[in-house]
């Protein structure tokens, strides 16, 4: 704060000197972000703190002199603090209190190829393939000696699944999440099921899906969602 | 001018020892800096929310044009002395000077403004590719339009980027609108012949309004743009 014995005139000219170097400053600093930006020798976490180091200096510069409560009353400065703590508060509240990505370990689809085997114990929609087609289990049982009699003694152990259709496990574990999607990413293969949509953690899940055609783990796109965040298993560019 | 001073030769004594115009201005700051720090949050939260594109996570350094924002910088920069040094003619009595000095503000407010609606405008129509087709679109969070997923008519696309940076670098756009066109009441009213030092305050408070302006780009700057070089 200035004292008033002073001549404001002279002051101000004083000032003139301090607000060009000021602004040749801030410019120069500018400048080396954007240099270190375009160079990219420095890491990561490094670029960051220096980024974040020069922020506050330029911040610092501006609302130190240009806007001149270097000379003003300590009250405007703690006006203006009150705010910007608020507002750093909310900052770190908000980081606090913010989700994070859901983390998919496994995602994996394969074709069920189990041949149907005689004297086998087999449980309610197990899939089996014989002779080139699919059967799925309509109950617990164990298996007679041939395929035929366990369809015509029984009557209702074995289901012909739809022709052209093969059936496919589906397993997958997520860490946590709102929301889970697969879908197909296969020309030709049209998928698409929603297998989540309450919040949960610890998310392991199996299922048996019929597709059109046979495909692997490549062909399938899996989207894990936790508030606002999703996670995919395809990779970013 | 210090408080003292203003308040010695233009303003009426007040139990602050600040004159209220300045005072209830800092107040207003101290608001806007809450209204900025949420919006500046939210950002950083949700950058990495970007959007997809036919299953491919859209690269925002593909869409960002840093040479010109980095130019729009130093112009907001410039503008910021050229504020103080009206405000300080302004004080000193120096109407021409005062008159330059906040044309030259408006001018360079201006130009950041221009740069602004370019960059927008290039962001939410995108880039011509190779072939010719439009691609590296920045747009809002939308629940519309055909999906890219087989089997699905309509989805959320997370653009979430797209909406946190248009809402949070648009507000700061608006301050600055209101800043020019508060500068061109003052450029205006100074040839009406009634403009004297006894508007110092308030030409002092338009500044502080502006200098806030260039503290928040000042920050915007490097969290929104330059960290999306950094990782």
């Amino acid at each position: 704060m200035s004292g008033h014995s002073e001549d404001p005139v002279a002051e101000e000219s004083k000032r003139f000197f301090t607000f060009f170097n000021l602004s040749m400053a801030l410019v120069a600093i500018t400048g080396l972000e954007i240099v270190i930006i375009y160079v990219q020798t420095l890491d990561g976490s490094t670029i960051i703190g220096t980024l974040f180091a020069t922020s506050i200096v330029k911040f610092i510069g501006v609302v130190w002199w240009f806007m001149h409560l270097r000379w003003d009353k300590i009250v405007n400065t703690v006006l203006f603090l009150l705010g910007l703590v608020i507002a750093l508060g909310t900052y770190f509240a908000v980081i606090y209190m913010a989700d994070t990505h859901p983390e998919i370990s496994k995602f994996e689809v394969s074709a069920i190829k189990d041949v149907w085997k005689a004297s086998q114990k087999y449980e309610k929609d197990d899939y089996v393939v014989h002779d080139g087609t699919y059967f799925v289990a309509n109950l617990k049982h164990e298996s007679p000696d041939t395929f035929s009699e366990s369809i015509d003694g029984s009557g209702d152990a074995w289901t012909k699944i739809e022709q052209n259709k093969v059936p496919h496990q589906f397993s997958w574990v997520v860490s946590h999440g709102d929301l889970i999607e697969i879908n197909s990413q296969k020309d030709g293969l049209s998928f698409f099921k929603r297998v989540l949509d309450t919040e949960q953690e610890d998310i392991s899940g199996e299922k048996v899906y019929l597709l059109d055609q046979e495909a692997s783990t490549e062909d399938f796109r899996i989207k894990a969602r936790s508030e606002s965040y999703w996670t995919e298993t395809v990779q970013r560019p | 001018m210090s408080d003292a001073h203003a308040l010695e030769h233009h303003e009426p004594v007040t139990s602050t020892g600040v004159p209220n115009k300045k005072i209830l201005m800092w107040a207003f700051l101290g608001s806007d800096c809450m209204f900025f720090g949420t919006l500046i949050s939210t950002h950083l939260i949700y950058r990495k929310i970007s959007a997809t594109v036919n299953g491919n996570y859209l690269d925002i350094r593909d869409i960002f044009d840093i040479e010109l924002t980095s130019f729009s910088t130093f112009i907001l920069l410039a503008s910021s002395l050229f504020m103080a040094l009206a405000v300080s003619a302004i004080h000193k009595g120096n109407l021409s000077s005062t008159r330059w000095m906040l044309l030259g503000t408006i001018i360079f407010g201006s130009i950041f403004l221009a740069c602004q609606v370019y960059e927008f405008t290039h962001f939410v129509h995108g880039k011509e590719n190779a072939s010719g087709d439009l691609e590296h679109q920045l747009t809002l969070s939308s629940y519309a339009g055909k999906s890219d997923e087989p089997g699905r008519d309509a989805e959320l696309k997370p653009h979430v980027f797209g909406s946190t940076f248009f809402v949070l670098t648009g507000t700061h756009g608006t301050h600055v609108a209101i800043g020019v066109f508060w500068l061109l009441g003052w450029l205006v009213y100074s040839f009406t012949g009634r403009m004297s030092k006894a508007d110092a305050m308030d030409i002092e408070c338009c500044g502080l309004y502006w200098h806030f302006v260039d503290i928040v780009w000042i920050i915007i700057f490097p969290v929104v743009y330059l960290m999306e070089y950094a990782f």
